[in-house]
């Protein structure tokens, strides 16, 4: 894994990795905003949902399996990776390409939980609280989304991930998954739900995790209320084989990778190996699921020996396409231009 | 990830050369596997240096400062941030730990090398 930071701890996980449709819990990315919980006790772990609700709850880990388990197959991606690739550079984590993963998680739904306290007609959007201890003054990471995507029903309050209960990285004993969107709305070590009649306030909402309405120009002032909440993911291919800076042998080689858009299907993902001039259609992977990456290859035979660029670019459901060039915002968020690596072919 | 260049070699000899703490920087390299070469986890010779390590230490190590590449108004936003955030920074210091890190960490930089860890290896214990 790639170590971003050790304090607070963040990794990324290598692209090259990015040959399975189901990302090895130890070699999911990891990103904490604050320092991880002191302890992690599962008997004495409680989640409290508050605020719009006729009857407000704390439940206890065995309270959760009491409820029926919903499993969701969930690419995951932080909304700034890709960051280390803008141009000129921006402050934050400098992620490459793979602060992405692709995880099943499993869970009771948001919504059951939900509807057990009775949410009421005010409520607007959901807010969530980890154990994760905050330094200093900095602020709490506390994030909501609407109320729309939080009673849908694949919406989770996980407490597995592929299988296993979550590891102390992912947010053991629960998290929340919102499925298709950037991972900063899936709050890890959940402890606090609260049903709020307007979005959450606080550092993360504002001028956190926040996009221009329009793009603008590095350097240029953005008023706040020209701007909106990072939410669902966009389109986006990576290649994970060849590696950037291989050297192939003549002959035939495989590009793969990986391709996936948030709440939308991947229709299409091409590569090309002559700056874009001509495309060639990858043959996707079998393995799909409705919030999931999909895995992707095509056959190549290198035409002559040399340096040469594989671009790839993808196309979804939505009618988006991956572009050429990213859309550059003051924080980094959301970095989807044409994947590229550069490979050397042998003569 | 390019290659580092010897103009960034010789950077990184001379950090290790005038740091106290080789040892220690030799040490923690060595614990962690990695391709290429890693840039260093610690800041750079400067008259800010003990200031800053010890205003940013308090709440996360050094490589979070060293992989940012910006020029002077992003830093000192940053510093502004941070201080709001509980960094304690002298105020007639301010502005020479923006220069501190305007001029380490600028745009024109060799680009930056994170290391490589083979495993998640500092998994917390849970009780269950």
């Amino acid at each position: 894994m790639i170590v971003r930071s050790s304090r607070f701890f963040d990794l990324e996980t290598p692209v090259e990795f990015m040959t399975e449709w189901i990302t090895p819990v130890n070699h999911f990315y990891v990103r904490n905003h604050m320092f991880e919980p002191a302890k992690f006790d599962a008997k004495a772990w409680q989640l409290s949902i508050t605020g719009e609700v006729a009857k407000p709850l704390t439940l206890t880990l065995a309270d959760l399996e009491k409820f029926s388990i919903h499993s969701v197959v969930n690419t995951m991606e932080c909304a700034g990776n890709g960051r280390a690739l803008q141009n000129p550079k921006v402050p934050g984590i400098q992620w490459g390409k793979g602060a992405v993963g692709n995880a099943r998680f499993s869970g009771p739904s948001l919504k059951a939980l939900l509807e057990k306290a009775g949410v009421k007609d005010t409520a607007k959007h959901v807010q969530f609280r980890g154990l994760d201890q905050v330094p200093g003054k900095v602020p709490p990471f506390i994030r909501s989304i609407p109320i729309d995507k939080a009673m849908d029903a694949d919406t989770l309050v996980a407490t597995s991930m592929n299988g296993a209960p979550l590891t102390p990285h992912h947010g053991f004993p629960a998290r929340a998954v919102t499925p298709g969107w950037a991972g900063a709305a899936s709050c890890k070590w959940l402890t606090e739900i609260t049903v709020l009649d307007k979005p959450a306030e606080g550092n993360f909402m504002s001028p956190g995790y926040r996009l221009p309405n329009t793009p603008v120009k590095p350097g240029e002032a953005v008023k706040p209320e020209d701007t909106h909440s990072v939410t669902a993911l966009t389109i986006k291919s990576l290649i994970a084989s060849p590696s950037d800076g291989a050297k192939l042998k003549p002959g035939a080689h495989v590009i793969q990778g990986v391709a996936w858009a948030g709440e939308a299907d991947i229709t299409k993902v091409e590569t090309s190996t002559d700056a874009g001039a001509t495309w060639n259609e990858a043959k996707l992977g079998k393995d799909q699921a409705k919030y999931a990456w999909r895995l992707w290859s095509c056959n190549w035979k290198p035409a002559k020996s040399g340096e040469c660029t594989i671009l790839s670019r993808a196309t979804d459901s939505q009618g988006r396409v991956q572009p050429e060039a990213p859309v550059w915002n003051p924080s980094g968020y959301l970095y989807n231009a044409y994947d590229q690596v550069k490979v050397n072919v042998q003569a | 990830m390019s290659k580092p260049s010897e103009n960034k070699n010789r950077v990184v000899e001379t950090r290790l050369a005038a740091s106290p703490s080789i040892f220690l920087a030799l040490i923690v390299l060595s614990a962690v596997a990695f391709a290429g070469e890693p840039s260093p986890n610690q800041l750079p010779p400067g008259a800010m240096q003990e200031k800053a390590a010890a205003a940013c230490s308090t709440c996360h190590e050094a490589r979070i400062i060293v992989q940012q590449r910006m020029g002077k108004p992003a830093w000192a936003k940053e510093v502004d941030k941070m201080i709001k955030w509980g960094a304690e920074v002298d105020p007639k210091d301010r502005d020479a730990m923006v220069d501190y890190f305007s001029t380490s960490f600028s745009p024109d930089q060799p680009p930056y090398t994170a290391p490589r860890s083979t495993t998640q290896s500092t998994q917390a214990k849970v009780r269950k």
